[in-house]
């Protein structure tokens, strides 16, 4: 297999046909907590895609020297890493936003998905394809949190990003205060991997 | 050398002082700007909860200058509150208040005016409160209730109903879905309120009405 085929499978399988969120069902505390406002999903996916590329492709640098019985705690003192440097530099340069997260960023330490990529590819596979596997896992990770933070926000806030959306915001639309409260996250996950999933198996069913 | 039974300890080692060091030097970088920017967050809700003080389009250094310039540090006559004063006359105290939320602590200001009984304005610079529900206390929609109330002289200064109660001249609507926050930051408002007052009436006995 050549380089391009490969690269273009690991795109694939983190997007889609190994999708964290709704093939895997990893990272699933953080799609809970975070995706009542776009704005924070946002920020919360970014931090991810940073953490999750970078960590991964230095728990493969290292591949070659961690012996094997304390893989994992080099691991997670790797993740831990990137992760107090996200949460410093919103600390430092966006406040705000380092408030509004309040503790859902330094819990990225335990986001399984992290943990998942360094173990199932990292400890086996070069820099170069594990950083591509970690950033378009984060992405596919990234994509589903957007749908559900999205409808949520629309649902129980009638906004978007902050911004009013026409008849949401209005008087004819009673607000669903549960989509924005932790339950209305166990609703979305559920509607959306089941709606994913149904358009999976018919698409393995069509190229049969 | 990988076979010694010494390396993953020295390996574990080496790689903790590694990684430690960069985080280390990297929050020394950084520190001057978080403790500027928790500052400034308490700067903020000051000016906000005075009246006429804080403009949207205020920049972080319009801000800070007229937080220096304009505001008062608090004194044994302010019973510990920050104050305004215009023409050598208080026209407004802020009271920072601070206690346990439900996730953890709650520090806020509460803006009174030189009469001692009517509110101005609330805002808090710290909470950690269930984003979407306890963190609505924040939001302009709850915190905007609280102006013009008036401290009552019964045992409860100020009281948080529930969102279906009538209100009357001291009480504010809760958060809904965040009953525990909204009693929390009651017991906070009203500890601070009655601390203040009974340090009022014991320094000087003026505006008392």
């Amino acid at each position: 297999m050549n380089n391009k085929t490969d690269a273009k499978k690991i795109i694939i399988d983190g997007l889609w046909r190994n999708n964290p969120v709704f093939k895997q069902v990893l990272g699933i505390c953080s799609t809970l907590a975070v995706t009542n406002l776009v704005l924070n999903t946002v920020v919360m996916c970014v931090a991810l895609v940073f953490t999750l590329s970078l960590s991964a492709a230095s728990v493969s640098l290292l591949r070659k020297f961690t012996p094997r019985n304390i893989r994992m705690m080099i691991e997670t003192l790797i993740i831990g890493f990137y992760v107090i440097i996200v949460d410093l530099v919103l600390k430092a340069y966006w406040p705000e936003m380092s408030t509004n997260l309040g503790p859902y960023v330094g819990l990225i330490i335990t986001n399984c998905i992290v943990m998942g990529r360094c173990e199932a590819f990292g400890n086996t596979n070069p820099p170069g394809p594990t950083f591509l596997d970690g950033f378009f896992n984060a992405l596919g990770y990234s994509f589903i949190l957007l749908i559900i933070a999205t409808i949520r926000e629309l649902l129980g806030m009638g906004t978007i990003l902050g911004y009013p959306m026409p008849y949401f915001s209005g008087p004819y639309w009673d607000k669903w205060i549960i989509m924005v409260a932790p339950p209305g996250a166990f609703f979305m996950l559920g509607v959306v991997t089941w709606i994913f999933r149904s358009i999976e198996i018919r698409k393995e069913q069509n190229t049969k | 050398m990988r076979d010694k039974w010494w390396f993953p300890v020295v390996y574990m080692f080496v790689m903790t002082a590694f990684f430690s060091s960069i985080v280390i030097g990297f929050s020394q970088f950084t520190s001057d700007r978080v403790e500027a920017n928790e500052y400034l967050a308490f700067e903020r809700a000051i000016l906000t909860v005075l009246p006429d003080m804080l403009d949207a389009g205020d920049s972080r250094l319009e801000l800070h200058r007229k937080f220096i310039e304009l505001v008062g540090q608090p004194d044994a006559n302010s019973g510990g509150a920050f104050t305004l004063a215009r023409g050598g006359r208080i026209v407004a105290y802020a009271l920072p208040i601070s206690g346990q939320g439900f996730w953890a602590p709650i520090k806020g200001v509460i803006g009174i005016k030189a009469d001692r009984r009517t509110i101005t304005g609330i805002a808090f610079y710290e909470q950690n409160e269930t984003p979407g529900l306890g963190a609505q206390i924040t939001k302009i929609g709850f915190t905007s209730q609280f102006q013009g109330k008036v401290i009552s002289s019964a045992n409860k200064p100020l009281n948080i109903k529930r969102p279906s109660d009538v209100l009357g001249i001291s009480d504010v609507h809760a958060v809904t879905g965040a009953t525990q926050t909204s009693t929390r930051l009651e017991k906070i408002i009203n500890d601070a309120l009655k601390k203040w007052l009974s340090e009022l009436s014991q320094t000087n006995g003026e505006g008392q009405t």
